[in-house]
């Protein structure tokens, strides 16, 4: 536990003293919901569906950011390789690292949140429960994936260019299932009438969580 | 006779098509120093790396404690310090705060007072509270070297520990693996040239186009007898 405590503080405590990854999250997540916001025809869309896909493009690209970071920012000085010098095992890594970037990512969610309910003028109170519920499921399958992705890509040359060419494809099942069940939630449906969403998002969240807890060792390992 | 802490048989290692080691068998006795001499891309800082567990070898294979270098155990990763060309410190933490953070993955009883005596140790102390960011090449090498023996290691793997170091930081380093030494730890270095630490019994090895090889003909009354040739395996 204390190797577990000590990664995920020195990540909090480099992002807190730099800030590179919440400026990131926060101006990107403003700047997609902006063009959004003005860009989408909310008469032929419906209120709430453009409100939650424009929330999910801004999830998708801000996450995109901020939870790899946390995975790239080992690269400057060798650090992995200080990492897995060390006695911690992959899993405790892996762990942290996900802790991490999902911490990050519920950083961007609420942003996301905020900023999506201000522009698209929605009523916030009656459907919270619900929409948090999906983004927190959202970003940490989005974490999960993010963080083995950016540990094979922190291995390739060129990699922080084939990081969003591996994520977003990927991704695609858990951000339809999650802009379906926030437009219900956003548009006062009961929790039962976006379910089946949630159950793919969950199914999600289940496959990549341990997929990265089985497979970070190989794809960090030695050179 | 105690089992060496390194062996290596018929280790090799291709990087594309060129081989950079090849066929190299020798080992390392507990409490031994050695060092490893080569030119710029001899295969120095890869043989380190392959006995650090951070590379796998192409052909052969190493042990290190009886381990093989390709799965290592944690408890076996745990008793070695390794001083690599990169000084794996995060730049925006200070130094203490870069000693504590390996102390306590190392499980250190104490990282707090290991950070302060370390950070003593190499003549630091005054630049506790200051980003390694902010560091010189060569108070990076300090506190890397710190870093690398922050938990006592029993085996030192130290590629050009003296790089970047002023006359005061290559006598604080000199002392500090002397008194690794004293202790047991076993030391495995790389270096462009030769060098000396007093009292110590260093064997000199070199790396002659990607094999591993006692540097007898230049410096015959040097070697120890500690560092071992193991017998090459027949070929069939």
């Amino acid at each position: 536990m204390r190797p577990f405590v000590a990664l995920l503080r020195k990540d909090l405590l480099l992002e807190l003293r730099s800030g590179r990854t919440t400026t990131a999250l926060v101006s990107l997540a403003l700047l997609v919901l902006v063009v959004l916001a003005f860009a989408l025809d909310r008469t032929i869309t419906g209120g709430s569906d453009a409100a939650a896909g424009a929330m999910w493009v801004a999830l998708v690209f801000a996450g995109m950011l901020g939870a790899t970071r946390v995975m790239l920012a080992e690269q400057e000085n060798g650090c992995l390789r200080a990492l897995l010098l060390s006695p911690v095992d992959r899993a405790t890594l892996y762990a942290a690292k996900l802790s991490a970037a999902f911490i990050f990512m519920l950083g961007a969610a609420f942003a996301a949140m905020v900023l999506a309910i201000l522009f698209f003028n929605l009523e916030f109170s009656s459907v919270a429960g619900t929409l948090a519920i999906a983004l927190l499921l959202g970003a940490l399958g989005f974490s999960a994936l993010a963080t083995l992705l950016a540990a094979i890509s922190a291995r390739a040359r060129g990699g922080e260019l084939l990081l969003p060419i591996l994520i977003v494809p990927l991704f695609v099942p858990a951000l339809i299932a999650g802009v379906k069940a926030s437009a219900s939630a956003l548009s006062g449906a009961q929790f039962a009438a976006a379910a089946q969403w949630f159950g793919v998002l969950i199914a999600f969240d289940v496959l990549f969580v341990a997929a990265g807890y089985l497979l970070f060792e190989h794809v960090v390992g030695e050179e | 006779m105690a089992a060496p802490v390194i062996e290596t048989h018929a280790l090799g290692k291709t990087f594309g098509l060129a081989p950079v080691l090849r066929d190299t068998a020798f080992s390392l006795l507990p409490g031994a120093a050695a060092i490893v001499i080569g030119a710029n891309g001899a295969g120095k800082s890869t043989l380190l790396k392959i006995l650090a567990g951070l590379v796998a070898p192409s052909d052969g294979y190493a042990l290190v404690f009886g381990e093989d270098t390709r799965c290592f155990s944690p408890r076996c990763r745990g008793r070695i310090g390794m001083v690599s060309h990169q000084s794996f410190l995060y730049p925006s933490l200070t130094a203490r705060e870069n000693l504590k953070f390996y102390g306590e993955l190392y499980g250190i009883a104490d990282p707090s007072a290991a950070a302060e005596s370390w950070l003593e140790r190499v003549g630091l102390s005054d630049f506790g509270r200051e980003r390694v960011r902010t560091f010189s090449r060569g108070m990076e090498q300090r506190l890397a070297v710190a870093r690398a023996m922050i938990h006592d290691p029993a085996l030192l793997l130290l590629d050009e520990p003296f790089a970047a170091l002023d006359a005061d930081g290559r006598s604080r380093v000199t002392a500090l693996i002397k008194s690794a030494l004293e202790e047991g730890c076993s030391v495995l270095a790389t270096a462009h040239q030769p060098f000396e630490i007093e009292e110590v019994a260093l064997d000199l090895y070199e790396i002659v186009r990607g094999q591993v090889v006692p540097f007898q003909e230049k410096e015959e009354g040097r070697r120890g007898g500690r560092l071992r040739s193991l017998p090459r395996p027949r070929s069939s």
